[in-house]
């Protein structure tokens, strides 16, 4: 096991080397760059361009920037924005707390509604509920995250009237303690439903078809013929099978909903990583960007090595030796 | 005095609109101790009719008529409470795929010993454990099975523990449906040895269903020879192989190698299985037998009983209209 996660940690080191790499080589590809946006659009001057692009190191050739990234990094140090020169670290942990806050929430949520009702759904197959839940999920499964928002936005902010159509706090409220918490659930409602009613869908279909799939082994046969109770097979022993495909689910669904979120988060003015993302994108902001992905590839790393853990943990089948 | 003895029993599956007959009119009884093997090839029920006396069918396909009385108890006609508690005290089952006999993430004596509880509730897990290593011991196999995982063990191993499994309590009858079909001719004979001493020491009745002939002629004292649902002939393994009077069983028997003798081609019969959903008219094999007659398109042959309790279901039964086999 100890060479398992020695060989994990240092193979989720190589993935973020190579995203980081890639995502380095495809931002500077992109036109324009940091200092032109600085410099401004009516009357750059010239002189202050080239300052400022030996400042920022912009004039040195590509694999030497890169390199030179990676030598501050391993020191820990992410850089300064160049946009709004703050140190990246600040702005990144600004905002990753509500980042994480609607993405973990969101998942979480899906896996243990969708489990349930696929669960429900395999064991009354072919009744008026799975025949339901199964069209239902097809329809939000096709459904874009961001239509979605706007939708709900729609319905339960503007018609109804329930909800705050953007933000995380009513800033003109400036509540403290407990009353804050229940702003911010306020605020979390429709981005949280939107993310989670995306991803119900294949967590539902996934936990669905691998009871059913499980029910119709053999070895549930064996335990019929012995005289077990439905429920106690159920329990004991289908449970445990059919939650294995959703236990993978949950990594790669954490992973693309970290990155993928961005865009919920705009429509609702989430004031997330995603606005970050997007502000830097614009702006060509490289230090900044870089840090954005840093962040996501290290936490999408380590939730795959959490899932592989917690699998090996469940499936005798799985050794890392 | 008959351990099992089952009338007229019919299995129909419904699958939409269609009714496939898998199990048509199949009456035998099985002698305490005894040992029956079942053969036929894919498709003839054999499965089926094992899975209708261990009450496995699905419910919402499956349709069951008939009588199975077993130790003078009409399996058919109990509740399901009822019927659980006949379940592996009296009536257990080896099954076809060991290797996927028991789950793959939970180890093997655990298993085991929750099987244990559901009929033994108020035993000690100390005692339990005794008793599947008593097992263990019975099928000649280590102690470590206990802590290992299914995948651990190899094909024949894992039939060992289903067979230790379903001795756990002494069942009066063990179906045994291709329990050694998946295994290699050495490993295979050798289970087959074990489980015939064991049926003496345990004083066990088996049932035992296979395609293979031989394994029928080496291991059974009775032979019960299935096509399309139908029961064909049934008698001692004596009697019937020395001399088969169904034209389907002396077919089935001519398309085994001979072991010693010249090497010949193999017979195979010609035609396939018919349709289960149309049966036909006449006698169910009569499309594909060699000597049949107008008579066997057109009317179902009836079963006729013989010595040694000896069943043939055939209208020119013994050259009774001159029709040499």
């Amino acid at each position: 096991m100890k060479r398992f996660l020695l060989k994990r940690i240092l193979s989720g080191v190589l993935i973020i080397f190579i995203s980081l790499l890639i995502c380095f080589v495809l931002i500077h590809a992109a036109p324009g760059n940091p200092v032109t946006i600085l410099a401004g659009h009516d009357n750059p001057s010239p002189e202050m361009i080239e300052s400022l692009t030996e400042k920022y190191g912009l004039d040195k050739p590509l694999p030497m920037q890169f390199v030179n990234y990676l030598g501050t990094l391993l020191k820990g140090d992410l850089g300064y924005s160049i946009v709004s020169d703050k140190p990246v670290v600040t702005l990144i942990a600004e905002k990753i707390f509500p980042t994480l806050l609607l993405a973990l929430t969101g998942v979480i949520l899906a896996v243990v509604i969708g489990t349930m009702l696929g669960i429900y759904a395999a064991r009354k197959k072919g009744s008026r509920f799975d025949v339901a839940v199964n069209s239902i999920s097809y329809v939000f499964d096709s459904t874009p995250g961001f239509w979605l928002g706007l939708m709900m936005i729609l319905l339960f902010a503007s018609t109804f009237k329930l909800f705050p159509t953007a933000g995380m706090v009513d800033l003109r409220a400036g509540y403290t303690g407990s009353a804050k918490v229940l702003d911010i659930l306020h605020h979390l409602f429709l981005p949280l439903l939107t993310v989670t009613l995306i991803q119900i869908p294949r967590f539902f279909r996934i936990a669905r078809s691998s009871v059913i799939q499980i029910m119709s082994e053999d070895f549930i046969t064996t335990f019929r013929a012995a005289g077990m109770k439905e429920s106690q097979i159920f329990r004991d022993y289908v449970f445990k099978n059919a939650i294995l495909p959703t236990v993978t689910l949950f990594g790669i669904s954490l992973a693309y909903v970290l990155g993928g979120i961005v865009i919920v988060e705009i429509v609702f003015a989430w004031p997330g990583m995603g606005r970050l993302l997007m502000d830097a994108i614009m702006k060509r902001d490289y230090p900044l960007l870089m840090g954005i992905y840093l962040t996501l590839s290290v936490s999408i790393s380590v939730t795959m090595l959490l899932v592989d853990i917690v699998y090996a943990a469940i499936d005798p089948r799985i050794r890392y030796e | 005095m008959s351990l099992l003895s089952i009338k007229n029993a019919n299995v129909i599956y419904k699958v939409k609109d269609t009714e496939i007959h898998a199990v048509n009119d199949v009456s035998f009884e099985v002698e305490q101790q005894d040992s029956v093997g079942i053969v036929g090839e894919s498709g003839s029920g054999k499965s089926t009719l094992a899975m209708m006396i261990l009450r496995l069918l699905p419910k919402d396909t499956s349709v069951t008529e008939g009588e199975i009385e077993f130790d003078d108890r009409e399996l058919l006609k109990m509740t399901e409470e009822e019927f659980d508690k006949l379940r592996w005290t009296e009536l257990a089952a080896v099954f076809q795929k060991s290797m996927n006999a028991l789950s793959p993430v939970h180890r093997i004596g655990h298993q085991m010993m929750n099987i244990y509880k559901v009929h033994c509730p108020n035993v000690s897990k100390l005692e339990t454990k005794k008793r599947v290593l008593e097992l263990f011991r019975m099928v000649n196999l280590p102690e470590r099975v206990f802590h290992l995982y299914q995948h651990e063990l190899s094909g024949g191993m894992m039939q060992r523990v289903s067979i230790a499994l379903s001795l756990m309590f002494n069942p009066k009858l063990i179906i045994m449906d291709e329990a050694t079909t998946a295994l290699d001719v050495i490993t295979e004979s050798q289970i087959l040895e074990e489980i015939m001493k064991l049926q003496k020491e345990l004083k066990l009745t088996r049932l035992m269903i296979t395609h293979d002939m031989s394994i029928v002629a080496n291991t059974c004292r009775k032979v019960a020879v299935m096509y399309a649902g139908c029961l064909l002939e049934y008698g001692l393994v004596t009697d019937v192989i020395a001399s088969p009077r169904h034209p389907y069983t002396i077919g089935l028997l001519k398309s085994f190698p001979n072991f010693k003798g010249e090497r010949a081609e193999i017979y195979s019969m010609d035609g396939n299985l018919p349709d289960l959903s149309r049966l036909p008219e006449g006698c169910v094999f009569a499309p594909r037998c060699p000597y049949a007659q107008k008579k066997c398109f057109t009317c179902p042959p009836q079963t006729v009983t013989y010595e040694n309790g000896r069943q043939v279901m055939c209208h020119f039964e013994g050259g009774n209209n001159g029709i040499q086999y």
